[in-house]
């Protein structure tokens, strides 16, 4: 709980020690918040059912990779306008998000089904389960303790 | 760099290493990387099975290891002072696959005490040292050796896999 308070604090006087020093140079720093909005993740989820029945891909056997993967992508949806990719680091996010290539859903996963985040995976990999839906529920439960 | 820019900006690198007979020891659990053992995530029982090296048909019993949580005041500095290679997971915290692996670390970094230190780096809040080992998938797992790189990987892995791999690393290129 600690470490949830000072992150935002740190943050902020990261910022402002720095900014006075070379400005040019730093981007604004785009960090995790603590929860994304129930809107956004309420679009998420559904996006990822239709895509995952669209595309012919399953989701993990634990929903909870599911559910942290749609999470991250809601927060991103929040925080940059676009789902960027949550399993990626990044330089400057808001380039990569305007730029589109790791926008969910991303070129690899659109041209080969490659998904590293573990969302849409085909049927032939060791972790897919059988399903593909996911609901509300399942997202907050197995996020509970975030 | 970010890590010298302000006093409170001290990386907490814990070293996940969770008791395994103790339940009551759970709750030490580090709290920097917050996200670490108390994850409702669960492998399906026939994937979360680690073999020890023996065989033998006595029990194994493991002495409790408490969960440290140690600050350093970088991460050279952590890099230098381990006697032991440091597995290094680069992760985010709504990255799914990293959160699935963080109970199998827990479950290694006990199973190989004696070999391997675990490290967890959050790359959001640490994006510099990120950037300085060219992470770019989640989760990147960086095996250092005398404070060098030594092996990399990308991706999630069974704690069977991830043991063959630390252990194949080590032994070979000793």
């Amino acid at each position: 709980m600690t470490l949830q308070l000072q992150a935002p604090s740190f943050a902020a006087s990261l910022s402002s020690f720095v900014s006075p020093l070379n400005r040019s140079t730093r981007r604004p720093v785009i960090r995790a918040k603590a929860e994304p909005s129930d809107k956004s993740v309420e679009i998420m989820r559904k996006f990822s059912e239709q895509y995952a029945r669209k595309s012919g891909t399953y989701f993990c056997v634990d929903k909870g990779v599911t559910s942290v993967v749609i999470k991250g992508l809601a927060d991103h949806k929040d925080s940059l306008g676009a789902p960027l990719c949550p399993c990626r680091h990044y330089d400057d996010k808001p380039a990569e998000a305007g730029q589109g290539f790791w926008n969910c859903p991303c070129v690899p996963m659109r041209e080969r089904k490659e998904c590293h985040c573990m969302l849409f995976l085909t049927p032939d990999n060791d972790f897919a389960g059988p399903e593909q839906a996911i609901s509300l529920e399942e997202i907050r439960e197995s996020t509970a303790n975030m | 760099m970010a890590i010298s820019v302000t006093a409170s900006a001290v990386p907490c690198l814990t070293s996940d290493r969770m008791a395994r007979i103790d339940a009551a020891a759970a709750s030490s659990s580090s709290s920097c990387s917050k996200l670490s053992s108390s994850t409702s995530l669960r492998f399906p029982s026939h994937l979360r099975h680690v073999r020890i090296g023996t065989r033998d048909s006595r029990s194994r019993i493991l002495p409790p290891v408490e969960a440290k949580k140690q600050t350093f005041s970088s991460f050279e500095d952590l890099l230098a002072t381990s006697e032991k290679p440091v597995l290094v997971d680069f992760y985010a915290t709504w990255c799914g696959p990293c959160q699935f692996m963080a109970p199998i670390l827990n479950e290694v970094s006990i199973t190989l005490n004696d070999k391997i230190q675990v490290v967890k780096i959050d790359t959001e809040k640490y994006p510099s040292i990120a950037d300085k080992y060219n992470i770019q998938a989640l989760p990147t797992f960086i095996i250092f050796k005398d404070g060098e790189p030594f092996d990399r990987f990308e991706g999630a892995l069974t704690a069977d896999q991830l043991v063959e791999r630390i252990e194949t690393t080590l032994k070979v290129r000793k």
